[in-house]
């Protein structure tokens, strides 16, 4: 699904990823543990084609490397649902409208088709109730749970999340967590990039540390969750 | 889809309402000025009409041709110059005494000095000057014409001026769709940095360019189209105002109307469409 081969990116003097070479498969769940400015970001925006590798190939499922057309970059990030840390909602669009945006991007124009998505995805991340609200009427968990429900409501194969629980209280970051793993259990390969290494541990599957622009394979390991029951 | 496009224009008209307003203020100003060349273009092409209508040939015959002579000719210039009207010498001298209002001026003139002619009222392709020069000398080839006389130096003139006329009105239009492109390159370049961020998530979400533009394109759309009606209704109320000193000062047609506000989108259109391309690179990748 994803692979990356002998990939570099330097910004300027600064190296930010090492010759890493890598591959995910489909419906895989894999942590890329490493501290701040590790380069985490920068391979996250690697797969979504927010940047180039200064060297290397950079493969997402039929996308393979090189410079992609505006029309084909956004025809690969429209496969892909990816969650921020600041969860960059459109803070003049209610819950809804933020929801909806993902499947009128992806060309789904018909509210006959599009409100049972929208209300699908809301009620898998708790959010029903909170259609008409506007972001900022929302708490920083429900903001997270908002760009969830925006990142599966195309029921993308692929889910980024970069940094998904670095603004949100330890409540509210446990219940975002155990979210982006039922939606993984439930078929969505996961790629998630973290500086905590306990949302590693619950999160489990592959992990990954990345050090100094360099990636090693850390372990598998079954998710916290699963033994405690929840994360 | 185009609801979606349509909503999301109004929201952004309605969330730059002080940007808005100020472009349409611009862009009717724009029109406006436009919109008073048009008319004032309107009206002499209708005052020039009319005085095309009165240009004529008149084809002066020899002496002594017969009238199956006549009746030739006269068929021949009905079908390729248009509809000839025969004057004879009689009345020929008869209209000269009337113009000149006093008979005793003409009282020493023995013989009827004046020549019959044929005046002929030209087709509507032929009113111009190089193509009545050219109907002229194959008239002038006729046995039975003695002479031709079309004003040549007062059709002339009167070309050069409707040439003019027109060339000042679309140098005015050029003028104002190089001002559309510039005030929408301006506004839209201004809102979309205002909606930067939002444009930067839609762009990550995987939004094509058309996307994202059209929205706005339609917001350009609608500062043009009220501009352009606005600027209609102003030059209405200057024709309204003028009329009681220019008399004859008509307003433009429906048709006029109609096409200047559908030019005045379809250069709105391209200038927007242009300028979203230009700004999205800017913008994100």
């Amino acid at each position: 699904m994803i692979s990356f081969e002998h990939v570099t990116k330097r910004y300027g003097e600064r190296l930010a990823l090492d010759d890493v070479t890598w591959r995910m498969e489909e419906g895989e769940c894999a942590v890329i543990h490493g501290h701040s400015a590790a380069g985490k970001t920068t391979l996250l925006r690697l797969i979504t084609h927010e940047t180039q590798p200064t060297s290397g190939v950079v493969t997402v499922g039929t996308f393979r490397g090189g410079r992609l057309s505006r029309s084909h970059r956004a025809l690969l990030r429209r496969t892909i649902g990816v969650i921020y840390e600041d969860f960059r909602l459109l803070p003049d669009r209610t819950v809804y409208e933020n929801v909806a945006l993902s499947l009128y991007i992806a060309g789904q124009h018909l509210e006959a088709d599009l409100h049972p998505k929208v209300r699908r995805a809301l009620h898998e991340v708790g959010l029903e109730a909170h259609r008409d609200l506007l972001p900022a009427e929302l708490s920083y968990g429900e903001r997270q749970r908002c760009a969830i429900a925006r990142a599966i409501v195309n029921r993308p194969a692929l889910i980024l999340a970069d940094e998904p629980t670095g603004a949100l209280e330890p409540k509210s970051a446990a219940e975002v967590l155990s979210l982006l793993l039922r939606i993984h259990r439930e078929g969505a390969a996961l790629l998630l990039g973290t500086t905590r290494a306990e949302v590693a541990n619950v999160i489990g599957g592959r992990r990954y540390v990345l050090e100094d622009g360099r990636l090693r394979d850390a372990a598998v390991a079954a998710p916290a969750g699963a033994a405690a029951g929840g994360a | 889809m185009f609801l979606y496009f349509w909503r999301e224009a109004w929201r952004s008209f309605r969330a730059h309402r002080g940007l808005a307003v100020t472009s349409v203020l611009s862009l009717t100003a724009a029109l406006t000025l436009c919109g008073i060349f048009v008319l004032f273009d309107h009206n002499a092409r209708q005052a020039l009409n009319a005085i095309g209508d009165r240009r004529e040939m008149i084809v002066y015959l020899k002496d002594d041709i017969s009238d199956v002579q006549l009746s030739t000719l006269t068929d021949k210039v009905k079908l390729y110059f248009g509809e000839p009207t025969y004057v004879s010498r009689q009345q020929a001298w008869t209209e000269l005494s009337e113009q000149l209002g006093d008979p005793a001026l003409l009282s020493g003139v023995e013989d009827n000095p004046l020549p019959a002619s044929l005046r002929v009222r030209l087709k509507p392709e032929l009113l111009n000057f190089t193509a009545m020069e050219q109907a002229a000398k194959q008239v002038l080839e006729f046995p039975e014409v003695e002479d031709v006389r079309y004003g040549a130096e007062y059709v002339r003139r009167l070309d050069e001026f409707s040439a003019g006329m027109r060339a000042t009105a679309w140098a005015a239009g050029g003028v104002v769709a190089l001002a559309i492109v510039l005030m929408l390159f301006n506004t839209l370049r201004l809102t979309l940095l205002a909606r930067r961020h939002q444009v930067e998530v839609m762009l990550r979400m995987g939004a094509s360019d058309r996307f994202i533009a059209m929205p706005y394109v339609l917001e350009g759309l609608m500062h043009t189209g009220l501009a352009a009606v606005a600027s209609l209704l102003l030059v209405f109320a200057l024709q309204q105002g003028l009329t009681t000193r220019l008399a004859g000062l008509t307003f433009l047609p429906w048709t006029w109307s109609l096409s200047f506000v559908l030019l005045a989108l379809g250069v709105a259109w391209v200038a927007s469409t242009a300028a979203l391309n230009r700004i999205l690179r800017t913008i994100g990748s």
